[in-house]
């Protein structure tokens, strides 16, 4: 059973502070959704734990199963069993949906092994047709020209593929109609088991609805400031996030403000100093 | 025309086993070294077609020969300069309405230090041919190749070329096509060797509603210099003219595509499009396009553009983190942005030296 250590993580990117102390851990077995306003840092810490380059920790620590994570390379971790569905996922011209999964699910065998084509295509068909999606996918270019829904759900089909033992899941359910959503939901629970630990994040209680979760959490500020069940996001759901920024004396939830927002300011009161900026 | 033939050399072993090896699966194939064949496995798809080394042609058929050799040459001296002095020259002849869609194999091979080869592809009307090059060599010395296709009116030339020439080679690769009315000459042209190269191509659209498309694969490596002119000429109403450029430039290798759809005065209702796509893998390497469009005319449609640039890094991590190493991301997204050529190579011998060559080229 896999556990995911998040310790006091802090991460900066171009010099500029984002992550300002997460603790989270994730078992095997577990669901844990977290939620947020926008810019708040949820992306940046499922970018962080998969290794993106841009990132820099400079403080903490990221165990899988006490192994050190952040002495991975980005597809070591892959290989351990970390997942990130992502937020935005790239398209990549040229490099077809299965070729693309068989080359990495071959990168999980030894050297020099193959997966059986035979076994691969049925398994590949299998999941394209659980996720309802077109059957000429497979001969597609990886993510080219797909809807918003579509790249979802094919974060959701290479998850089935790799079988991982943690998987976050950025904003799954953005882009997604109400079937697409209901697909995408059975989908990631069917999947549910007890060596698998998941970590949703999203800003509405409907995708809950299909995925159950036993943990909430709410990042502010490049932080988790609250944490509770679900009866947490379902107030969130009603109330809004103000409640919780008052209860804990925030005024600005963001991680920073944007610089055009702070040359607008500046601009109010132009002296010489401010516009040489 | 002064034809300097070697004598027929004892072709080496080395050659030998590497076309044996390539050559592996295919059809229909002809092996012509220094201007001889030296094999000829062709099936009876070809009866149709006249296969003609000059020599034997200008024994057998020379009022023929004079006649398809005498035909407008494209106006370059270098063109002209290449058929005086060739050593090596191949015709090949289809009568009209003859069709043959199956691909034929030419294997160049030039065991001399100096290589100067001609090729002469003569589409009768309504006439299809499907044509498909290898160029290589691993000899020291100079190689000079031209080709010359005319397309009579709805003939149909399919002509795709692998070239593979080893880095002690300096090469000079020319091929022109002069399209009639209604004709299609469409050329897809793979670089994977290491020499020093300069590639000209040329269509004439000469007819109405004459089409040309002129793709070219090249990836450089080391301290190569490679370019690439292809130039497609608008000389008749309606006509469409293609160009699309793909190069990968590794290590401190220099790339250059020129790409120029030109439309001459008059030529209504034509179309001129152009792209050029190229990868830059090594850090001092040198990848240029120049897209150009040259109109004289304005009722056409006209359009081209250029993408270069680095692999792009959020596409390289996505593929590794599902696992890929870095390597075999980028082997993905290079291969996958090749991918335009790698239909074209029939049997799996082939895709998999193209593959080979890629990878050791962009390592
Ligand atoms: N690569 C980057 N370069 C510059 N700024 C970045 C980068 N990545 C994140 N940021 C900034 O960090 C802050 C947090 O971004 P992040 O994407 O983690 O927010 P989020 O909580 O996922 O927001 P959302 O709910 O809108 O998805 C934002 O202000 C964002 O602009
Ligand atoms: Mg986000």
């Amino acid at each position: 059973m896999a556990t995911l250590k998040i310790i006091n993580l802090h991460a900066e990117v171009e010099g500029i502070e984002i992550l300002r102390g997460v603790d989270l851990e994730i078992k095997g077995g577990q669901t844990h959704a977290i939620m947020g306003p926008n810019g708040t840092g949820k992306s940046t810490l499922a970018s962080v734990v998969m290794g993106h380059p841009k990132y820099t920790v400079t403080e903490g620590e990221i165990l899988l199963d006490g192994k050190n994570v952040l002495e991975m390379s980005v597809d070591e971790r892959s290989r351990a069993g970390l997942f990130l569905g992502m937020q935005a996922p790239s398209e990549v011209p040229g490099v077809t949906n299965s070729d693309f999964i068989k080359t990495a699910m071959n990168a999980r065998l030894e050297e020099g092994k193959n997966i059986s084509l035979f076994k691969f295509i049925r398994e590949y068909d299998r999941a394209v047709e659980d996720l309802k999606m077109s059957e000429d996918l497979p001969h597609r270019y990886l993510n080219q020209g797909f809807s918003g829904g579509e790249k979802k759900r094919n974060e959701i089909l290479q998850m089935k593929m790799l079988k991982p033992s943690i998987a976050i899941l950025d904003e799954i359910d953005s882009g997604l109609d109400v079937d697409a959503l209901k697909i995408v939901g059975e989908n990631v629970t069917a999947m549910k088991n007890k060596d698998l630990g998941l970590l949703l994040i999203t800003h509405y209680q409907r995708l809950l609805e299909y995925i159950e979760a036993d943990f909430v959490h709410v990042m502010m500020k490049g932080k988790i400031v609250k944490s509770g069940d679900i009866s947490l996001m379902k107030k969130i759901d009603q109330d809004g996030y103000d409640w919780i920024k008052e209860e804990l004396g925030i005024d600005d939830e963001r991680v920073f403000v944007k610089e055009e927002e702070q040359k607008v300011m500046l601009g109010t009161c132009a002296t010489k100093e401010a516009l040489d900026l | 025309m002064k034809m300097q033939y070697q004598k027929q050399a004892n072709i080496k072993k080395k050659e030998i086993s590497e076309i044996e090896r390539l050559s592996e699966g295919l059809e229909d194939y002809i092996v012509l070294q220094d201007g001889h064949i030296v094999t000829k496995k062709v099936s009876s798809a070809f009866d149709d077609l006249m296969i003609l080394t000059y020599d034997e042609a200008l024994q057998s058929y020379p009022a023929l020969f004079n006649e398809l050799v005498n035909v407008k040459h494209p106006s370059s001296d270098a063109y002209q300069y290449n058929f005086d002095e060739c050593n090596s020259g191949l015709l090949l002849y289809l009568p009209k309405k003859k069709r043959i869609s199956k691909p034929l194999h030419i294997f160049y091979v030039a065991t001399t230090e100096e290589f100067t080869h001609n090729t002469f592809l003569y589409l009768e009307q309504e006439s299809e041919l499907n044509y498909f090059e290898h160029l290589f060599s691993d000899a020291v010395g100079s190689y000079s190749y031209v080709s010359n296709a005319i397309v009579h009116e709805a003939a149909n030339l399919t002509y795709g070329a692998l070239s593979n020439l080893g880095k002690d080679v300096a090469s000079y690769v020319y091929r022109n096509a002069s399209v009639d009315r209604y004709g299609i000459s469409k050329y897809s042209l793979a670089d994977v060797g290491d020499a020093i190269q300069l590639m000209y191509q040329t269509i004439n659209l000469n007819g109405e509603y004459a089409s040309g498309t002129s793709k070219t694969i090249a990836i450089t490596s080391g301290v190569q210099e490679a370019r690439y002119e292809t130039l497609l000429e608008h000389n008749a109403l309606y006509s469409e003219g293609y160009i699309e450029h793909y190069g990968v430039a590794n290590n401190e290798s220099a790339l250059i595509f020129e790409g120029i759809g030109q439309i001459n005065k008059g030529m209504k209702q034509s179309i001129a499009r152009q792209q050029n796509h190229g990868i830059v893998l090594g850090e001092k390497a040198r990848l240029d396009a120049n897209p150009l469009l040259l109109i004289d005319e304005y009722d056409v449609i006209a359009s081209h553009g250029a993408a270069i640039g680095k692999i792009d890094d959020d596409e390289l991590y996505y593929l590794m983190s599902r696992g890929l190493t870095e390597k075999a991301a980028q082997r993905l997204i290079i291969n996958g942005f090749l991918s335009p050529v790698m239909s074209l190579l029939e049997t799996d011998t082939l895709k998999n030296m193209f593959l080979k060559r890629v990878e050791e080229k962009t390592l």
